[in-house]
């Protein structure tokens, strides 16, 4: 279980203009500024849920992730994982948890992931007869075989994730942290992570705690968002929940089987794309049934869809209305 | 205390196996270690070479002596020290020394071992030899008891470099940039080429209490010519062991900063 | 050409702000130059009583006091620089500017060197004066060499580190090299111990190497009254490795690169 009540972190950033006098003066006085990586943050995640972070660059998802597995202090709240305060990083914690960090590897280098697996398994004192187990349980699933024995600089970043992924896991951790596991990867390594991270967190009951830029990665494996723009926390709950919230315009789109022209299409709603005779328009919800009404019966439209706008745009408009609602005097983002 | 000496010995051994598999390099550090080793007799050969007999109250075999400790710990500064340093750096500078913090096992163990370069066990044997040789000169060999006490103060001098590798570390934190922190851990070991003796006052006394490379080569040399005093010894090895106590706290201050205020 | 002529002073501003950006690591590169030191210290406790050879106590100041002055101000750590950049992958970005990378590195080692001065010159410099000072040259035509060798000595230096630091295109484990290049350095430069201390074969051998004319000449332009005639030829000679530095450092770089780029950077 994870828990975290207003839990904050700041972080003094060096500050220096450009030019060679604040070059020479930093020498003597040095700048500072407070930036506020999160900002209050709280809530509950229970054991085995899949929990996914949205939130733009900067937002303070990696920050909280850091706090959560014990990296960084916060600098006020409260954190818990396993009923651990993570900062304390106490053996046992640690044992539970793992953090995998899609922009940083932990395998060696020059040398083939086994070694490092072999490595870790002493490190967490893994014993034997568990670690094989969990390392064929592990091979099979993400289909290591071929790439357990090949120096990891010359496996591609798809399968050095893979193996990144493993290395995770090998302790058996019943609490994942994934920071951008699935950046830079093509889409068919995605979906084979996904499916992973999905099975094991079945399979073990593990609780998984994810962020990516991807949508697509947290829409299919998250039923659950949070959303984290500059420190603060906009949502928690599920995606209905967030679109609702939000209750932005519905799309509506549909194929015309006579000329219309675009004046006509205006009335219905906003015309948001115009492809032939194919034809996207937005709606606001309450306006829906007098909309498709007259699009079936007057307008006499063929296969007609309504749907939600893609979710990239529901969550630009509500960091783009939280950046409003902000005062303008926090420009820093995280360093 | 088991698990932590296994621990080790698997990561050097790991390390070990990555660096022998180069075999180019293998033969190119072979070459450079004789080299070295002829560049460091170079002054010893013409400083004698006027006909004197001693420098600053050091003879031949004696100064000789402090030159085989000094390759002794160089190369184990060399071979154990510095590449784990040049690992622990690069880690800290690419974040993967995130990793090590979430690890269960004390981040200085595990980062104390993380990398070596096998061929500086030649340079080890250079310096045994150098000791025999040394002695040679001397015309008798040296006592058992003597022998004792030059091992132990070699440890304590380790123990002392090993200290100053650690506080460079820590150091690692504060300043983002600082790879070549590990050159300047060898220029401050040059200073131990030579006895304490030849250097002027004030210098002896930084170079012992306060940096104190002499510790680990004029001392233990002296250890094992028999002319130390016990007094001597004692402090030494007290030293060395406080030094310790005092770079793991300057380590543990290190973490605690990077914990806090990075990102 | 002009672009690149234009260029430089943008070049050095911006180095002078990395040179203070950096000042924790570019103090320890000062700090590295132990060696000086040590040897000062043990050859003055040598010549105390007695003069050692032809060198008195103030003569072993004298010259490795310049040693170090000279040392600190033509050596650049670019060597290591350049196979760190071509090994992270970050030549690369280098390549794609339109300025030539070595006029960019040049640029950055050059605009620390005032700061080098401003640290090493005052200590060195008093200390020098005050130890030393009956064995330094009154030479008035060695003393207005001594400003041109050290930018000669510079040039040298700098090119063949550069072209050490390209082999990193062609060698994984350019580190070996390097040192293998420092040691060879410091032995017939005089880095290490005055040419006339050591057996005659490194002198002779000195004459044809590079490394006399990286450190050596200015040092004995300071420390020592030469003959006219020997303080022409040591200047020619400087001469000639700077133009022989600069065409093998542009040659290798261009071997180097293209080998880079054949194989994928």
């Amino acid at each position: 279980m994870i828990r975290t009540r207003e839990l904050t972190k700041h972080f003094r950033v060096h500050k220096r203009p450009p030019g060679f006098r604040s070059a020479v003066r930093s020498l003597f006085h040095r700048q500072y500024e407070v930036v506020k990586a999160v900002d209050g943050v709280s809530f509950t995640i229970e054991r085995g849920e899949r929990v996914g972070f949205l939130g733009p660059n900067g937002a303070g998802k990696t920050t909280t992730l850091k706090v959560l597995s014990g990296l960084l202090h916060p600098t006020s709240g409260e954190a818990m994982v396993e009923d651990h305060v993570p900062a304390r990083r106490q053996t046992e914690l640690l044992q539970k948890i793992t953090l995998v960090m899609g922009q940083k590897s932990q395998l060696i280098w020059d040398l083939p992931p086994a070694d490092t697996y072999e490595l870790n398994r002493a490190v967490f004192d893994v014993p034997r007869r568990q670690y094989q187990e969990t390392l064929a349980e592990l091979t099979q699933l993400l289909e290591l075989g071929p790439l357990l024995h090949k120096p990891t600089r010359q496996l591609s970043l798809g399968e050095r994730m893979k193996c990144e992924l493993a290395a995770a896991l090998l302790h058996r951790p019943t609490t994942l942290f994934l920071d951008e596991p699935t950046i830079g990867l093509d889409v068919a390594m995605q979906l084979a992570i996904r499916d992973f991270v999905r099975t094991y967190n079945q399979r073990h009951e593990a609780t998984v705690l994810l962020t990516s830029h991807y949508m697509d990665d947290v829409v299919a494996l998250c039923p659950r968002i949070i959303v984290i723009d500059a420190g603060k926390l906009i949502h928690d709950g599920d995606l209905r929940g967030l679109v609702k919230a939000m209750d932005p315009d519905k799309r509506v789109s549909f194929t015309l089987t006579q000329p219309i022209g675009d004046d006509e299409l205006g009335k219905v709603g906003a015309l948001l794309q115009r492809d032939g005779a194919r034809v996207t328009v937005r709606v606001p919800e309450r306006e829906i049934p007098a909309a498709v009404g007259h699009l079936l019966r007057e307008l006499r439209v063929a296969d007609l869809a309504i749907e939600d706008p893609p979710l990239e745009e529901i969550l630009r408009e509500m960091f783009g209305k939280a950046k409003q609602e902000r005062a303008p005097a926090e420009p820093g983002q995280q360093p | 205390m088991i698990r932590y000496l296994r621990l080790a010995g698997l990561q050097l051994r790991i390390s070990a196996a990555a660096g022998m598999t180069y075999r180019a390099d293998f033969l190119v550090e072979g070459a450079l270690a004789l080299l070295l080793l002829s560049l460091m007799l170079l002054p010893w050969i013409v400083l004698f070479s006027d006909g004197r007999t001693e420098v600053a109250g050091w003879d031949r075999p004696s100064t000789l002596m402090v030159m085989a400790y000094f390759i002794g710990v160089r190369a184990v500064l060399e071979g154990l020290i510095s590449p784990s340093l040049v690992d622990l750096l690069e880690r800290i500078r690419s974040g993967a020394f995130d990793y090590v913090l979430l690890k269960p096992i004390d981040a200085q163990a595990l980062v104390s071992t993380s990398r070596c370069e096998p061929w500086q066990v030649v340079n080890v044997l250079f310096a045994i030899g150098l000791a025999v040789y040394a002695f040679a000169l001397r015309g008798r060999g040296p006592a058992p008891e003597d022998v004792a006490l030059g091992v132990v103060l070699f440890a304590a001098g380790l123990l002392a470099m090993y200290s100053l590798w650690l506080l460079c570390a820590a150091a690692g934190f504060w300043v983002v940039r600082l790879d070549n922190l590990t050159y300047l851990l060898g220029a401050i070991f040059d200073v131990a080429r030579w006895p304490v003796a030849v250097f002027p006052g004030l210098w002896r006394f930084v170079f012992t209490f306060i940096i104190p490379v002499a510790v680990m080569t004029t001392f233990p040399a002296q250890a094992l010519l028999g002319t130390l005093g016990i007094e001597t010894a004692l402090a030494t090895i007290g030293g060395a062991l406080a030094l310790v106590v005092v770079s793991r706290l300057v380590w543990r201050l290190a973490i605690r900063s990077y914990t806090s205020a990075s990102s | 050409m002009t672009r690149t002529l234009r260029a430089i002073p943008t070049l050095l501003r911006v180095g002078v702000a990395e040179t203070v950006a950096y000042r924790a690591e570019f103090l320890i590169w000062i700090l590295t130059t132990t060696l000086p030191l040590v040897m000062l210290a043990l050859w003055t406790s040598v010549a105390s009583e007695r003069a050692f050879r032809s060198y008195s106590s103030e003569d072993f100041v004298a010259y490795y006091l310049a040693v170090l002055i000279v040392r600190n101000l033509t050596g650049t750590w670019v060597a290591w620089q350049v196979s760190e950049d071509v090994r992270m992958g970050s030549m690369s970005m280098r390549l794609l500017r339109p300025l030539h990378p070595f006029v960019a590195y040049a640029a950055s080692h050059l605009a620390a060197v005032p700061f080098r001065s401003l640290v090493v010159l005052p200590i060195a410099g008093v200390l020098l004066l005050s130890s030393g000072a009956s064995s330094l040259t009154r030479e008035p035509v060695q003393l207005a060499l001594i400003v041109p060798s050290l930018a000669l000595a510079w040039l040298i230096t700098f090119s063949l580190l550069f072209a050490l630091g390209a082999l990193a295109f062609f060698i994984t484990k350019a580190m070996a090299l390097l040192n293998l290049y420092f040691m060879t350095f410091s032995l017939f430069s005089g880095y290490l111990l005055p040419q006339d201390l050591l057996p005659g074969w490194i002198a002779r051998a000195a004459a044809v190497l590079p490394f006399r004319y990286m450190l050596g000449v200015p040092v004995e332009l300071m420390t020592r009254a030469h003959a006219p005639g020997e303080v022409r030829n040591l200047m020619l000679g400087q001469l000639a490795w700077a133009a022989v530095s600069l065409v093998v450092a542009l040659r290798v770089w261009r071997l180097g690169v293209r080998r880079y780029e054949a194989v994928g950077g």
